[in-house]
């Protein structure tokens, strides 16, 4: 390491400020795409309008972000060839053929129905557009499978054998459904769920703190009550089972997690550092508070299960960044806990009846909006940072990874892209307030599709393309 | 060579020569609007020409993620060596796509429209110019040693790419009008139709330059291309691309209103196969062949059941879209 002149080093600032900026994105097209879903079906069983605009209301939130994840998401998947060449060429077969199924099976399929969820209300009927907006929902779901199926297996590298320095493929069942895979895709479309409930929750409990359309609001805050009833204990649960994982296949991760030094004799259970100034110059926590037994429960399961400690591995084998990982991994499972007491106490205002009268619970979903946004952020930091040294896990070191490529055009774009990102963060908080700000439309007409065959041929102007709203 | 390597390498040529024209085609157009949307004057026809992309810009830049994708699990070693080499052009063209894509939702809530129009048009404008530099530097060569990228970072800078460039933003610009004549009608159709004009010609003069440019400069090119015994094969591409021009120059006179794009679509695709047949079976021009940069069978193979079988059913919900939002645009564009 040369500071900030060397180039591995930037490409990857580059590399987490890109990924740390762009999943902010998707974690909401995902789960309000499904909760579009829910409003448009709720709007066609019952024929209740107030759902119908509902889902004509969050589309306008919806599209704006998608426009900000589509457009930040294009640079992740160029940047394993532009600054990761030798990681590219030696895990492509597998890691680019991954990326690709992402992009032709879900990617492509989330954009071709995208026009007619947003546009079509009347250019099709109406079965047609609950299919499109089922598709544009399932596409996000099916994106974030395959780039949570890549990326879990850079940290469980099953499947294969490296050759001539190329990982090759023996069993694509292995390598897919690789150890890390199955939790670390619940937990984090989870993730998007629980953010996104928290954010529409949030903004409609904003309305009803301002008394603003109430009845309308209500509708869909405890439809998200509801749902959070299921999501916030089964998301802690999920990350639970996630970190067992990690210690199980990345025993260097999840003692680094935890600050957790010395591996435990047979028979004696690991103690939990519950706070702790983990330093990696010492070798060991500057000072800690530490519980006697509970590292063993939630490392393994088991009461005397043994943890390995961070000295079983050479430094250079260590994770960097140790107090980032510790207190990171610590908010992250924080916020689990915030939301789903959130949610309980929700119910029982619900159950008391003061679920709208109650203006500190209220207070408390507006507050809650950004929760699940720092939790995810800090998720995918305290599980990349603590994949180092490696960027394919026990395989393939970081710096081996690196494309060759001069400190000043790489200095540039990551100036570049922290200068734009800036620019459109600034830019979608501001739009987004602004739709807020204005509201719902609640006069606007329900969708009235003409058969194909009545419509004016080409040449002719389409009454039916008229702006809507 | 194991035969079924040979066949498999060459599908997925097949596939990414195809991926790589809808992309070219399509946000070829999406682009080229862009570019003719600086030139709008007034905001009601730039409303008018983002309109016409409203529905479809989206589906449109994702064949370029199918097409990374694609290059990256086929053919891992021509990914990682081209988006190395042309690391500058190709972020440009990211950021340029970024500010592109935002405009189009900012816009609509914006109280400075011109300020994120603008946006949209330099982001389209920037986006075709490295597009260009990219074909320009990939043609002009990139150095490999030991499979990886051995050259500079500027290395794609030269005159022979920078006329690349201008064929492209010129064929793109070209697209993108003869689309606008289908999509608008009264005065928008006939300043579209006298664009597609401009366009045309000042495509044609930069085409022909690269194209007399190449042989002269790559004497491994003219070898192929003149040689006695298949050169007749060798004249489909250019012939087939004098075609269309004619038959684009006969619609555009005829003031016909599908038929231009569909002509300047075909000089595309002659574009593409000179380029196919002046470079396969090099996959990075003279450095790395399909054969040496493609991933093994099994891969090949299991890519072909993932991706390969659903590119029926991707141009199919992609051509519906577009069937659902035929006819000419009015208004604006956004919902709300």
């Amino acid at each position: 390491m040369h500071g900030l002149l060397d180039p591995i080093l930037l490409s990857r600032l580059q590399f987490a400020a890109t990924t740390l900026f762009h999943i902010l994105w998707p974690v909401l097209t995902i789960g309000l795409s499904l909760f579009l879903v829910l409003m448009e079906a709720l709007w066609l069983r019952t024929g209740d309008a107030d759902y119908y605009r509902h889902a004509r209301f969050w589309a306008r939130l919806f599209i704006l972000n998608f426009g900000v994840g589509v457009a930040t998401g294009l640079p992740l998947e160029f940047e394993f060839g532009t600054n990761w060449a030798p990681f590219a060429s030696a895990a492509g077969s597998f890691f680019g053929n991954i990326l690709g199924f992402e992009g032709a099976m879900a990617f492509m399929l989330e954009a071709g129905f995208l026009g007619i969820m947003m546009f079509g209300w009347n250019r099709v009927p109406r079965a047609m557009h609950l299919f499109a907006t089922v598709m544009v929902a399932f596409g996000g779901t099916l994106s974030a499978f395959w780039i949570m199926d890549a990326n879990s297996w850079m940290q469980t590298p099953t499947g294969g054998h490296m050759a001539n320095g190329r990982f090759i493929i023996d069993s694509y069942l292995a390598a897919i459904w690789n150890p890390d895979f199955l939790w670390a895709f619940l937990h984090m479309w989870f993730a998007c769920l629980e953010t996104s409930l928290f954010v529409i929750g949030g903004i409609a409990a904003w309305y009803l703190l301002k008394g603003r359309d109430t009845a309308f609001f209500l509708k869909c805050f405890r439809w998200v009550v509801i749902i959070a009833m299921v999501v916030t204990p089964l998301q802690i649960y999920f990350g639970d089972a996630n970190g067992k994982d990690v210690f199980a296949y990345q025993p260097a991760k999840g003692a680094a997690l935890e600050g957790h030094w010395v591996t435990n004799a047979p028979g004696e259970p690991a103690s939990w550092a519950i706070v702790a100034w983990p330093d990696q110059s010492t070798q060991q926590n500057d000072w800690e508070i530490r519980i006697p037994g509970v590292l063993s429960w939630l490392a393994t399961g088991t009461s005397g299960g043994q943890v390995k400690g961070l000295k079983d591995f050479a430094p250079a084998d260590q994770p960097p960044l140790l107090p980032v990982l510790f207190y990171g991994f610590r908010a992250m499972a924080g916020i689990g806990f915030a939301l789903f007491l959130l949610m309980a106490w929700s119910v029982v205002a619900w159950a008391r009846g003061t679920l709208v009268t109650n203006r500190w619970l209220l207070r408390a979903w507006v507050a809650s909006i950004p929760l699940g946004y720092i939790a995810v952020d800090l998720g995918w930091t305290v599980r990349e940072v603590g994949r180092q040294p490696w960027v394919i896990y026990g395989i393939m070191r970081t710096a081996d990874g690196a494309s060759r490529l001069p400190v000043a055009a790489v200095g540039y774009t990551l100036l570049g892209y922290l200068v734009a990102y800036v620019i459109l963060g600034i830019a979608f908080v501001v739009f987004a307030l602004r739709i807020i700000a204005r509201g719902p439309d609640l006069t606007v007409p329900l969708p009235e599709f003409a058969a194909p065959r009545h419509q004016p041929r080409e040449g002719h102007r389409d009454p039916s393309a008229q702006p809507e709203a | 060579m194991d035969p079924l390597h040979f066949f498999l390498v060459n599908v997925w040529l097949c596939f990414i020569g195809l991926f790589l024209v809808l992309y070219v085609v399509l946000d070829g157009f999406d682009l080229g609007i862009g570019v003719l949307s600086l030139f709008a004057g007034r905001e009601e026809r730039r409303e008018i020409m983002m309109a016409s992309l409203g529905s479809v810009w989206d589906a449109n830049e994702s064949w370029l993620v199918v097409l990374g994708g694609a290059l990256f699990g086929a053919f891992p070693l021509a990914y990682a060596i081209i988006l190395n080499a042309l690391y500058l052009p190709l972020v440009t063209m990211l950021f340029a796509l970024i500010f592109r894509a935002v405009a189009f939702e900012f816009r609509v809530h914006a109280r400075n429209k011109r300020g994120w129009g603008l946006a949209f048009g330099l982001g389209s404008l920037m986006a075709a110019v490295c597009q260009g530099f990219t074909l320009g530097g990939l043609i002009g060569g990139v150095a490999v040693e030991n499979g990886q990228f051995a050259g500079g970072a500027l290395e794609w800078l030269t005159p022979f790419s920078a006329f690349a460039a201008l064929g492209v933003v010129f064929g793109y610009v070209l697209l993108g009008a003869t689309y606008l004549i289908l999509k608008t009608e009264g005065p928008h159709q006939a300043r579209a139709r006298k664009q597609a004009w401009l366009a045309f010609a000042l495509m044609l003069a930069a085409a022909a330059i690269v194209s007399i440019w190449t042989p002269l400069r790559f004497p491994v090119i003219a070898q192929r291309w003149f040689a006695a015994e298949t050169f007749y094969l060798f004249a489909v591409p250019p012939l087939f691309a004098l075609l269309c021009s004619a038959m684009l120059a006969r619609a555009l006179i005829r003031r016909q209103e599908s038929a231009p794009l569909l002509w300047s679509i075909g000089i595309f695709l002659a574009s593409a196969l000179g380029l196919a047949a002046s470079f396969y079976p090099y996959i990075v021009p003279r450095a790395v062949t399909a054969f040496d940069a493609a991933a093994d069978n099994l891969t090949l193979a299991f890519m072909m059941v993932g991706i390969g079988l659903l590119v029926p059913t991707m141009l199919v919900y992609n051509a519906y879209q577009y069937l659902v939002f035929r006819g000419k645009v009015s208004g604006s564009y956004g919902e709300g």
